[in-house]
Parts: structure tokens; sequence; C-alpha cells
């Protein structure tokens, strides 16, 4: 019996060939969005995973004002040092306790014997005890010995072999220069850890120890701010635990620093200022960026959308072809079967269509890996994925979620037709039917619309962006990773083609904001402090609003001159050119006067507003680090010239790289996950789109074909073509604009609240929803008519004749 | 073998009843081979398939081999009609998608005899007919008159004790017809297979022991056919 069924069901398949075509190749379609997102999702939750004693390890986060994107406190994993020792002595619970660096993404160069430097990040000093929290598998070396002597490091098995060639490292040294002029540190290579099977929240290529993490600095006004991890030996309770050790923090504080205010950090007890999360909820919890999970919220709705769709199509078109098996069903039931026979048999031909749809996706899947990989900057595998099985198991609920979905409608159709009402041949299709199949063209189209309306407005948004007047010249910029040589920058001056060479704390692609109060007409301000030199703002291209800018006439600029941009001219009043605020360093003040004003210029993404900033080009009053070297050139060639300045470097800096980017890529990276965002969305709205159509290309065949005998009667008595195809498209069409009135609330809500996350953005257009609307009629217009000519010029005589 | 008491049949439109069938009393008995008439819309096709039960009478008693069928369950009643009836239609309605052995064959699987038996039986009917060479033709592929022989098998292979024929040459050529017909008389004289045909064809129900006239849902004659043949 069941090998009967599977013949009917492959014999059916290839009869009706193009609509088991469509069936199955949207399916595939939607189930491949799906399968992409299940292996992404399996991947970021395996982060720290490696090892089931990672289990016992927690990462400390400390309430904290430091380098925050908005200057104020927040949860971060940066530390102050001293709470190691602090929940060392004061926390039982914790076996061990170790002291890493953050990894700011800087850029060293590492010398192996007489090879060139490789230019390398995730080189991450840390203490002794490392090793004992984070049970790395010692491929060569031990982790006893490993971090025990100075200017020891412990690299991972891929690092070895890019340094050395093999992983056969254990003794070798290798020089680290961290910027250029460094002479440069030798460390000792005392261990060789394997690459985990899972990736790690904190990622490096090898741990350095140079002892300076063993201590904290002795004067307690200097911190030295790290991450700190902790071991547990036993279960915890984490928010007992957690009120344990604010407790001990507060005393700490206390202790250490007297009643007194420390700068950033939190007064009072009842406001916690410490906290330990389990090492498993780091990835998901990132202290400022939007976690994973908020990220591919967009992602997951795209793909549920697709795949429902798909679903649609696929219910649409089983149902309307259930006509044609309608005889075949009243045959069965006269001989004897019952209806559940016939809804298996039925669930069992859409469990075959959904199972070779999701070999197609497979194969989708294995080809779009590599693109979605880069899209999505993680490294996925479908084979070779370490958690095959599970993944499998989880394919395998959604075939079957997706075979029910898709399935029971249409089985449960196809099995309550009447036996004699089929076999008479007066069969007509109850008007119960219809209202759902209209129901489901509606979402369909109505999903299919929504994305049309989307791209429309991104595209408005990112021509907005992209055009945008960003307030500085990026063309014909680069910006070095150094800091300000005098000597070096009299020198490449001379290169013919550099007009302009500077720095600044703060450009784009490399923000570092440094916030200072200020005191004008005796109110307090809260700015944020760049340091530039005299050719900086002309470099960047500002646009002056009033004023001046710096300029070596004026002997003031590099004493007590600032220049403001608009936001903060505007927080200070009007006519602030000329003006005098002060600022309080310690006991001491300092009076600094304003000279001009700018336009504001955006060194971040379009998400943010510009900061009110003050520029200045002395360091009174305080400093932050400078690592942009600023080169503006006269013309848009100037590779060669780049070439040029490489060699003067090479000159003063052998075994430190010259690392560079133009202004244009420092912009485009800025853009990319917008841009990304927009590419996607683009995709899924053209799969979603291509479905619906299809879809709507074949009901609109089974429909008219449906009504042949209607047809043939009204041409008899007089109808014309004209009409009959008018008859057809009108059906249609009135759901089509039912759907693109439902789709416009929808869209215009989602994309306001995607405008919203841009702090400078469009207003609404109204283009694409009209665009959206035309476009989709005119194609559902053309699809049907496509299928009703062919039932209008049909032949009447041949409908009328049977019986 | 089969007692109709006052069987009604009416179809309710929003209060309004319309009879198809009234006052139907009659009995048919073992081996009988039973034509039923009348004009277009008496209830011919409607008492054929109350008798076939596959559809429910509104009103009255129906026994089948002494069972009631009206009061009993769908199951119960599949398993009768799946072990006594055969059904022969006017437009064959055999299932394009299988084979013609395949469409045999499909009445025992619903009865679940096993494989080989099956392969025996339906071997058997094929060879009966004269059918062995188109065992794997599929119905698209065959004439009228072959197509309703292969029905004709279908609702023979189930060795039915009865069968329920509604106009089965309706869609045929003379002769073809006339094959058929004998082909029916052959089965109720030598095997004893009682046979209830609904016909338009004098010449059909001639080859009947018994005429059943209807008109507008009643029984207006019930006649012995003279054999003429």
């Amino acid at each position: 019996m069941f090998k009967l069924n599977l013949k009917i069901a492959f014999r059916n398949l290839i009869k009706n060939k193009v609509y088991a075509a469509i069936n199955i190749g949207g399916l595939a379609l939607g189930l491949t969005g799906f399968v992409l997102l299940l292996l992404f999702i399996n991947h970021e939750n395996s982060y720290d995973k490696w090892n089931p004693k990672l289990e016992n390890v927690y990462q400390v986060r400390e309430f904290l004002n430091l380098s925050t994107p908005d200057n104020r406190p927040h949860w971060q994993e940066l530390n102050n040092s001293r709470n190691a020792e602090m929940l060392k002595k004061s926390i039982p619970q914790f076996k061990y306790v170790t002291k890493i660096d953050n990894d700011w993404g800087d850029v060293l160069s590492i010398k192996t014997g007489l090879a060139d430097p490789l230019a390398l990040k995730g080189f991450v000093n840390a203490d002794s005890l490392f090793f004992k929290v984070f049970p790395y598998h010692f491929l060569q070396g031990n982790e006893k010995n490993a971090l025990q002597s100075p200017n020891s490091v412990v690299v991972k098995h891929s690092t070895a072999k890019l340094l050395f060639g093999t992983d056969e490292a254990l003794g070798k040294t290798l020089k680290i220069f961290r910027w250029k002029g460094d002479s440069g540190v030798a460390y000792t290579i005392t261990g060789v850890v394997e690459d985990p099977s899972a990736p790690e929240s904190l990622k490096f290529n090898a741990i350095l120890h140079d002892g300076e993490r063993e201590k904290d600095p002795e004067n307690l006004n200097v911190t030295t701010p790290c991450k700190i991890y902790g071991l547990v030996n036993t279960a915890i309770d984490t928010n007992a635990l957690n009120k344990t050790i604010n407790r001990a923090h507060f005393d700490y504080k206390n202790k250490l620093y007297g009643e007194t205010n420390n700068k950033g950090v939190s007064k009072s007890t009842s406001a916690p200022s410490l906290k330990i999360i389990p090492l498993k909820d780091v990835h998901s919890n990132p202290p400022f960026a939007k976690s994973w999970v908020d990220k591919i919220k967009p992602v997951v709705a795209l793909s549920i959308f697709l795949l429902l769709i798909s679903v649609i199509n696929f219910i649409n078109l089983a149902t309307a072809q259930s006509v044609q098996r309608a005889r075949e069903v009243g045959v069965k039931k006269v001989l004897g079967t019952r209806k559940k026979q016939l809804v298996w048999q039925f669930l069992c031909e859409v469990a075959i269509q959904s199972l070779f749809a999701l070999f197609i996706s497979v194969a989708l899947v294995e080809l779009l890996l590599p693109a979605f990989s880069t899209n999505f900057d993680v490294q996925l595998s479908f084979w070779y994925n370490a958690k095959l099985v599970s993944i499998l198991f989880q394919l395998l609920a959604v075939f079957i979620i997706v075979t029910l979905l898709a399935g029971l409608y249409p089985a449960a159709v196809l099995s309550n037709y009447n036996p004699i009402a089929v076999l008479k041949g007066n069969y007509e299709n109850s008007f119960k039917g219809i209202a759902l199949r209209n129901g489901l063209v509606i979402v369909q189209f109505a999903i299919a619309a929504t994305f049309i309306i989307s791209i429309g407005v991104m595209q408005s948004q990112t021509n907005f962006i992209v055009n945008k007047d960003l307030g500085f010249d990026r063309s014909h910029l680069i910006n070095i990773s150094a800091n300000y040589d005098e000597r070096f920058a009299e020198r490449i001056k001379k290169i013919p083609g550099v007009q302009y060479v500077a720095t600044t704390t703060q450009v784009m692609g490399n923000t570092f904001n440094v916030s200072e109060k200020v005191v004008y007409k005796s109110n307090t301000f809260d700015f944020n402090t760049v340091t530039v030199t005299m050719e900086t703002l002309p470099a960047l291209g500002v646009h002056l609003v009033s004023g001046r800018l710096f300029s070596k006439e004026y002997k003031q600029d590099t004493v007590n001159t600032v220049v403001l941009n608009e936001s903060a001219a505007k927080l200070l009043g009007k006519n602030t050119v000329g003006q005098d605020y002060d600022v309080l360093d310690e006991k001491k003040k300092y009076t600094f006067r304003i000279v001009g004003v700018i336009k504001d210029y955006h060194n971040e993404g379009f998400d943010k507003t510009v900061l009110p900033t003050i520029y200045k080009v002395t360091h009174l009053g305080g400093m932050s680090s400078i690592n942009n070297l600023l080169v503006r050139f006269d013309t848009d060639n100037y590779q060669h010239m780049v070439e040029l300045i490489r060699l003067e470097w090479m000159k003063i800096s052998p075994e430190f790289p010259m690392i560079y980017t133009s202004g244009e890529s420092a912009f485009q990276a800025q853009i990319l996950s917008d841009k990304r965002f927009m590419e996607m969305i683009t995709l899924f709205s053209a799969f979603s789109i291509l479905l619906s159509l299809l879809g709507l290309f074949a009901l609109s065949a089974f429909v008219s074909k449906r009504r042949t005998k209607e047809i043939a009667v009204r041409k008899v008595l007089g109808a014309s073509n004209f009409q009959i195809i008018n008859m057809l498209n009108r059906s249609f069409l009135l759901l089509i604009v039912a759907a693109n009135l439902i789709s416009w609330p929808i869209a215009y809500i989602a994309m306001n609240k995607w405008l919203q996350g841009f702090a400078y953005r469009v207003d609404m257009p109204v283009a694409p929803f009209v665009l959206a609307t035309f476009a989709s009629l005119i194609i559902a217009l053309f699809t049907v008519s496509i299928q009703a000519r062919k039932a209008a010029v049909s032949n009447p005589v041949k409908a009328l004749k049977y019986e | 073998m089969i007692e109709l008491k006052n069987i009604e049949k009416y179809y309710a439109n929003k209060g309004v009843k319309s009879y198809i069938l009234r006052h139907v009393t009659t009995s048919i008995k073992q081996g009988e081979f039973v034509s039923i008439m009348g004009p277009s819309g008496a209830g011919k096709s409607t008492l054929l398939n109350i008798l076939g039960m596959l559809e429910e009478p509104t009103y009255g008693q129906y026994e089948f081999m002494g069972e009631d069928v009206v009061s009993l369950n769908e199951r119960k009643r599949i398993e009768l009609y799946r072990n006594h009836i055969g059904f022969v239609f006017q437009a064959y309605h055999l299932i394009d998608e299988m084979t013609v052995a395949e469409n045999i064959e499909a009445p025992l699987l619903y009865k679940k005899v096993p494989g080989s038996e099956r392969k025996s039986r339906v071997a058997d009917m094929l060879d009966r007919f004269n059918m062995v060479a188109k065992s794997d033709l599929f119905p698209n592929q065959l004439s009228g008159g072959q197509q309703q022989l292969v029905g004709i098998a279908r609702a023979l292979v189930a060795q039915p004790s009865i069968i329920l024929a509604d106009e089965p040459t309706g869609n045929l050529q003379s002769a073809q017809a006339l094959q058929i017909m004998d082909l029916f008389k052959k089965l109720n004289e030598e095997e004893g297979i009682t046979i209830v045909q609904v016909t338009h064809s004098e010449v059909n129900a001639g080859y009947g022991s018994r005429i059943l006239h209807l008109l507008d849902g009643v029984i207006k004659e019930d006649v012995a056919v003279q054999q003429t043949v």
C-alpha cells in the first residue's frame, strides 16, 4: 500500500512538472534562509563552550565611566585592576583570579629571527594565572610554568604556524615592536596551546607575560584598567554572590580611597558597582554594542517571512491542484479507504516534496556559505560543523513542521471530498476553500509589497547618507597609525602633492572620546576634547562658520585658544567667538579663549549625533593619546605619493610597518553594516517577490482552468475575449489592492523604527509606497492576463461537450 | 439479501424539502439481476448510492444481509461494502496515475489481502478479461470499452456478493456495450453474483431478470423480464 502510494506520488509530481518545480523550488528558497540562520545561531550559541570546565569561569564587570561612547558610566568589561586583589582576598569562592589587558585592536609588529616583521593583532598581556582559569590544552609546554618567567609568551597553534611555519615553537624567541621607533622587546615562547573547537569571547593569538600585570600601581590615583576573570571551585548562586561582591567592593573602595569621591565611581552602596557574570553569558551581553541576539532579529523576521511565503504558495497550489485528485479520492473512498488513510497519504506526498526541497536548500546553503560568512564576519560550515548531529536534528524538526504546516490543510481538503459529488462529474469547488485561498494570496502579496516599500525607503536613506556632507572632505586623505613626529612630518611635507600633514585624537574610524568639564558664564558644560595640530582642521577640510582656525601667526594658539564645533557653540549661546571659559583641573584653573566655530563633522556613523566638541592645539589642561597622522594630498592619484611616504617611513622605523587607511575606506567601513543590511533585505525581497509571482501565476492557471465551463457558457452567451480576461483579472486585482493597503501601515511602522536608529535621516518618502502598489498591480495584471488569455481563447465547444 | 423499507431521501434547501426518493420499499434476493429504469431525475442513481452505502437515506430502513445498515457506524459500514459490494461507474473512474494492474489491485489493498495472494488474484482477473498484455498500461492508453472492462475487473477482484452498476454502458459504443452486458449475464448466471444496474436502455434491461421502474422518486412498477434470448 505504501509502495503504491509512493508510486502515485511520484507519478503525480512528474505529471505536473511545472507545479512540482514551483512547489519544491519555493520551499527550497524559503528553507535556505532558515538553514543559514540556524547555522549562525548555533555558532553564536557555541561561544565559550569548548571545555566543560568553563562553566565555572566568570567575568568581572565594573560600573565605570571609561572611554564610553556617551561619557557616562556603564557596566564595562574594563575594571580597575585592584578589583582582582580585592576578589582574591575577600571572596573565598574564587579559586583563581586572573587579569588580562584589553585588546584595543592594536597592530603589533612581530619579528622572528631575521625574517621580515609580520603585522599581527591579538597579542595580549596577562598575569601568570591566566591558564589556571582558562583550561587551554597545551600542545607544548604546560600551564604550570608557562607564564611564570618574565617576558614569556604562549602562542596559539595557528599563530605558531604563522610565525615559524611549524608548531615546534617551544623555546624560540620573538621580538615585539609596538610603535614606530620602538626598540622592541624580546619574548620567549614557553607554550603552544591548541586552537579550541568552539569560538571564544576572549579572542587572542598569543598571551604575553611581561610581569606588568602581577602587581597594581602603587600610586592610588593611577589605574591600569584590565579585564578580570575568575574560576570558582564550586557551583555558586550568582545573584547572592554578586551582593556579597558589591558589598566587598564598596568597603574596599572606602578603605582605599577614603570617603572622597573617586573620579567616575559610584558613591552609594545601593548603586551596584561590581558584578560577575558567567562566561557563557559574556558573548551575548556585549557592554556597548548590540548583542548578536538583537542584531539578528531582523534577519530572523526576514527568514520567517520568506518561509511563510513559500509555505503559503505551497498550500495554495496544493489545494488548487486538489481538483485534479478529486476523482482519485472519490474512487478510493468507494473502494473502502478511511479518511485517516487519505490524510496520511497526502501528508506523505507533501513530505516527499519538502524532503526534496530540504536537499536542494542544503545544496544552496553550501553555495551561499562563503558569501554569508564574509557578510557576517563568521566562519560557518555545514558538513564540517562541530555540531553537525545537533544541526541535523534541528533540520529534521524544521522538516516536520514545514510538512505539517504546508500539508495539513490541503490533506484535509482533499480527504473531505464527497465521493458522490466527485464521481458524478459535476463537481464544483465549494466556496469555503476560496476564502482561505484568497486570504493567503493577500498575505503573500502584503509581505512582498512591504519588502518593496522597505527597499525604496532604505535606498532613499542610503543615498542621503552617501551624499551627505560629512562636514569634512574625505577624498585624497589618508590616516597613518603613528603619532606626530616633527622631523618625519617635515620630510613628508616636502613630497610634491602632499598638502597638509597633521594629527588629531579623533578621526573617522578611530574615535576616543575624552570628556572635559567647562565653566562658561558660571554654567558647567560637559564637552568632548580633541587635541590637534595647527594643520589638522584645514587638512580635514572643515567648514568655518565664524571666527578663524588655528594658525602659526597667532602665538596664543599653542597656549590657550580653542575652536568649537557648532553643537558646542549652540550649547553655550550666541556670539561665542572671543569669549573665555575656564577648565578646572585638580587645583589649578585654566582659562581658554574661543577663536572660531566650525560646522559639525561626522566622525562616527550616522546613527550617533555629533558630540559638542572643543578642538585645541595645546596640551594644557589635559591631553589624550595621539595615533592618527593625517596626510592630505592635492590630487586623487596619490598612490605613488604614499609609496614615497612609505620609503621615508622605512628610514625611521624599519621594524614597524606603516599602516594607513584612506578617508574614503574609513567612511565605507562606517556605513558597511547598514549597506550589508540593505543588501540582505534586497535579496530577501527579490526572492519573496519572485515566489509570490510564481504562486500567482500557478494559481491563476488553475482558477482559469476550473472556470473553463463558466467561460465557455459566457462566450456562447456573447462575451468577448476582452471581457472574459477582465472578469478573470478583476478577482485577482482586488486581492492585490487589499494586500497593498495592508502593507502600507506595516511598512510605515517598520521603516519608521529603522530610520529612528539614525541620528541623521531623511523624512519618510512617499514615492516607495506609491511605486510598490503600482508595480505590484502591473506585474500581477501581467501574470494573470497570460493565463486568462489562454482560457479565454479556448474553444467553448470543448468545455460544454461532456454530458 | 437486501431489504428496503420506506426509504426516503430529500434535500432541504432553505426549509423547502425536495424529495428524491419516497416510500421506496422492495427486496432483492441473492442471485437476482435487477435493472432500475426511469427518466432523468427520477432518483435512480440516488437509490443505487443508497444501496451501495455511499449515501444515507433520510428516513427508512435498509437491511443488508440481515444487518441494519443505517445504524452502523462508518467503520462497520466500510467493512461491509468493502467485502460485499463492487461498484461499476458510467465514467469508469479509474485512477489515472495507476496502471491497469494497480487499479485492479486497489480494492485488495484496502481489504489487507497479503501480497502474493493479491498478485495471483489480479493475474487471474487479467487473464479472464484477456488483458494480460495491457496490465502495465495507463488508463489513458486504453479505449473506452477496455477501461470499463478494467472497472468491472476491479469491482470483481474483491469477490463481492453484489455488483452495483450505474449506467455501465452509457459511454460505450453498441458493440462494446453488448460485450459488457454479456459479461454481466455470465457473471450472474455462472457465478451467482447479484447485479443491480441502473440503465436507460431497454436492451440492457432485457439482460436482467427484473425491472424496477422509478418515476419521481417512487417505484411505479416492478416487473419480471421475459427472457427473450
